[in-house]
């Protein structure tokens, strides 16, 4: 991952991509290409159809998560349930769907928010050498150190409880793998030549960091934007599992899950429904960001052929 | 990338490694000050966003004693805390209190905070150890043959499940071990009683999150490894495929293996919150939850004093492990 980047934008590079040459290397690589584009493929399926969702939901009436029927409690799945109830009686599939505006959401956002706390720091860091540069590396450091779920529990004690809160705590104690991650890549990018013809011919350097250092940068931040979306979304429903997250009575995987540890025994179905949920979620970020990265190292071979 | 044409690793130690060894030391010394640093400021800073988010939010005394307090309640509180003076003068008087390790007592039992801290640390340890060497014993072998074996349809798959085993949540496999194994079947408890069996699903649970990626790491260090000079001469030489991983490779892969078991210990330490809770682990996971769920803030920081100092001791034998393990280190040192 720390290897500099070999990639066709830059200038001098003459980027033609060998996988079409019909030699049996190229045969080669574009069949090993086809791997990742599998899991790309499977992951955006899963995403897509969880963003669906999430959007269907928002406009058109899916069942009502919050209705209580004390007479239906614990009911096992069948036609009229079909992920069964709980132990209210609520619909555990209408729960289950306004959970994903849930998950999406605060994933989504916190994610924004460590990525781009982390790329500001990492580039910067990056780009100013001396005391800005030592600064950055030291705070990475100290905050990789210590593990963030710790950090944002003590916080969201504080702050309290709710989508904002999660949300906002989440993003800001995840930035640091990030900022490490893109510091390594734009620390090489920086010393390119192109960077420092560009410099050379009177660039300045905010305009150089923006048109030659962060395009190069962008696979790199898609691929940490789905890890890093994976581990907030496990962290979040892990935080609502804790009773930390969501405020209770809320339909989010993580107090769906909370809930059914009364009810293992009764009723495994409140378990199995948020539990696949959650694992399909997660599972769809993994295999985009693998798919991202072997489609990213795949293009980066071709080009360095 | 091409194969490593550095010195052979694991060679006889040079007849001059004690004329280096003093520039290594101080190297060392170097390192373990800057850990010690880090320490501090990571103290330091956590310690602050806590008396200013508490400040931020309301009344500290209010959210120290709870909601319906009563005034004589508030105003023991503020003068146990020092909440009494000037915003400077409780930062000062706080970080005071800090340096001298006195935390307060708990705000739900008037223990001593630390104290209770310790006494929920060796119930954390012993998971810890045990996660670990499950974690190992499992990982290890499973890399390594993963590592030496070449593109198939066995390997592709064996990847495959990694990624999904990575993509499930420790607290969903707890939930899913404390179905099978002690609701259905039930040959395990599902809560700590003390006994020996009471470990197995929570030391399971934890494993189970940490295998894929040591899986990976283990994998990723055996190919790189195998792809070196003297494993050709080793194959050249004759050496049968097992004994060329299992003495050649494995053995040089064995720096990452342990760099990543070291962070993953790290992390046990402290980040077995959810596991320690859903078992009714009496660790320093529960503990922690507990006391957040009550704001109990005294025992909450002593909680993350304790388990920032753990993983520094942690890092800080890492190091030394290094040091000692890596004659290749030694000498880039010099």
């Amino acid at each position: 991952m720390t290897a500099p980047l070999q990639r066709s934008e830059a200038p001098g590079d003459a980027g033609v991509p060998l996988a079409d040459a019909p030699t049996p290397v190229g045969v080669l690589r574009r069949r090993a290409g086809t791997g990742h584009t599998a899991s790309l493929y499977v992951g955006g399926a899963i995403a897509a159809v969880l963003v669906a969702t999430a959007l269907l939901s928002l406009f058109v009436h899916l069942g009502d998560p919050n209705a209580t029927d004390l007479l239906g409690r614990l009911h096992s799945p069948d036609g009229a349930h079909l992920a069964g109830t709980d132990e209210l009686g609520r619909d555990i599939l209408a729960r289950l769907v306004r959970g994903v505006r849930w998950s999406l959401g605060i994933g989504t956002i916190a994610t924004a928010i460590a990525v781009t706390i982390g790329a500001t720091l990492g580039t910067i860091g990056a780009w100013r050498p001396g005391i800005v540069r030592t600064l950055m590396v030291r705070s990475t450091d100290i905050g990789i150190s210590f593990p963030f779920l710790v950090i944002a529990v003590v916080i969201v004690a504080v702050v309290g409880h709710g989508f904002w809160p999660l949300t906002l705590t989440l993003g800001v104690v995840a930035w640091p793998t990030m900022a490490r991650v893109i510091y390594a890549q734009a620390r090489g990018l920086c010393e390119r030549e192109y960077v420092l013809a560009a410099r050379l011919a009177g660039v300045g350097g905010l305009r150089s960091l923006l048109t030659h250092v962060l395009p190069p940068l962008v696979p790199h931040l898609q691929v940490m934007a789905a890890f890093t979306f994976a581990d907030l979304l496990v962290a979040e429903s892990g935080l609502s599992f804790l009773g930390l997250g969501a405020p209770l009575g809320e339909a989010t995987w993580g107090n769906m899950l909370s809930a059914s540890r009364a009810y293992l025994i009764q009723a495994p179905w409140m378990m199995l429904g948020p539990a696949t949920a959650i694992v399909l979620a997660v599972l769809a970020a993994n295999l985009v960001g693998d798919g991202l990265t072997a489609r990213d190292h795949a293009k980066r071979s071709r080009s360095a052929a | 990338m091409s194969a490593m044409a550095g010195p052979a690793p694991l060679a006889s130690p040079s007849p001059d490694t004690a004329a280096r060894a003093r520039p290594a030391m101080r190297l060392l010394a170097r390192q373990l000050l800057n850990r010690v640093a880090q320490l501090v400021i990571l103290l330091f800073v956590i310690s602050s966003v806590l008396f200013v988010l508490l400040r931020l939010t309301g009344d500290p005394a209010v959210t120290i004693a709870g909601e319906n307090a009563t005034p004589d309640t508030l105003a023991a509180v503020r003068q146990q805390y020092g909440l009494d003076g000037s915003q400077l003068h409780q930062y000062l008087t706080f970080i005071g209190n800090l340096l001298h390790l006195d935390f307060g007592s708990s705000l739900a039992t008037g223990q001593d905070a630390l104290g209770m801290v310790g006494a929920q640390l060796p119930a954390t340890l012993r998971l810890a150890v045990a996660a670990i060497i499950l974690n190992a014993l499992i990982a290890i072998p499973v890399g390594a043959w993963l590592g030496s074996r070449r593109r198939g349809v066995a390997r592709e798959s064996a990847s495959f499940l990694i990624t999904i085993a990575q993509g499930i949540p420790g607290y969903v496999v707890g939930l899913l071990l404390i179905q099978v194994f002690a609701v259905w079947l039930h040959v395990l408890p599902s809560v700590a009683n003390g006994g020996f069996t009471s470990m197995i699903l929570p030391a399971l649970t934890l494993a189970s999150f940490q295998v894929p990626k040591m899986v990976r790491v283990t994998a990723a260090s055996v190919a790189e490894a195998g792809r070196a000079d003297y494993i050709l001469t080793a194959t050249a030489n004759g050496a049968s495929p097992s004994t060329v991983v299992l003495r050649h490779a494995l053995p040089n892969a064995l720096l990452a293996v342990t760099a990543m078991l070291g962070a993953q210990f790290a992390f046990l330490l402290s980040g077995t919150l959810i596991t320690e809770y859903l078992f009714n682990w009496p660790g320093l996971g529960l503990l922690m939850v507990n006391s957040v769920q009550r704001l109990d803030f005294p025992v909450v920081q002593a909680a993350v004093f304790v388990t920032a100092v753990m993983v520094f001791v942690v890092n800080v034998v890492m190091d030394i492990v290094f040091e000692l393990a890596d004659p290749r280190l030694r000498r880039s040192g010099a």
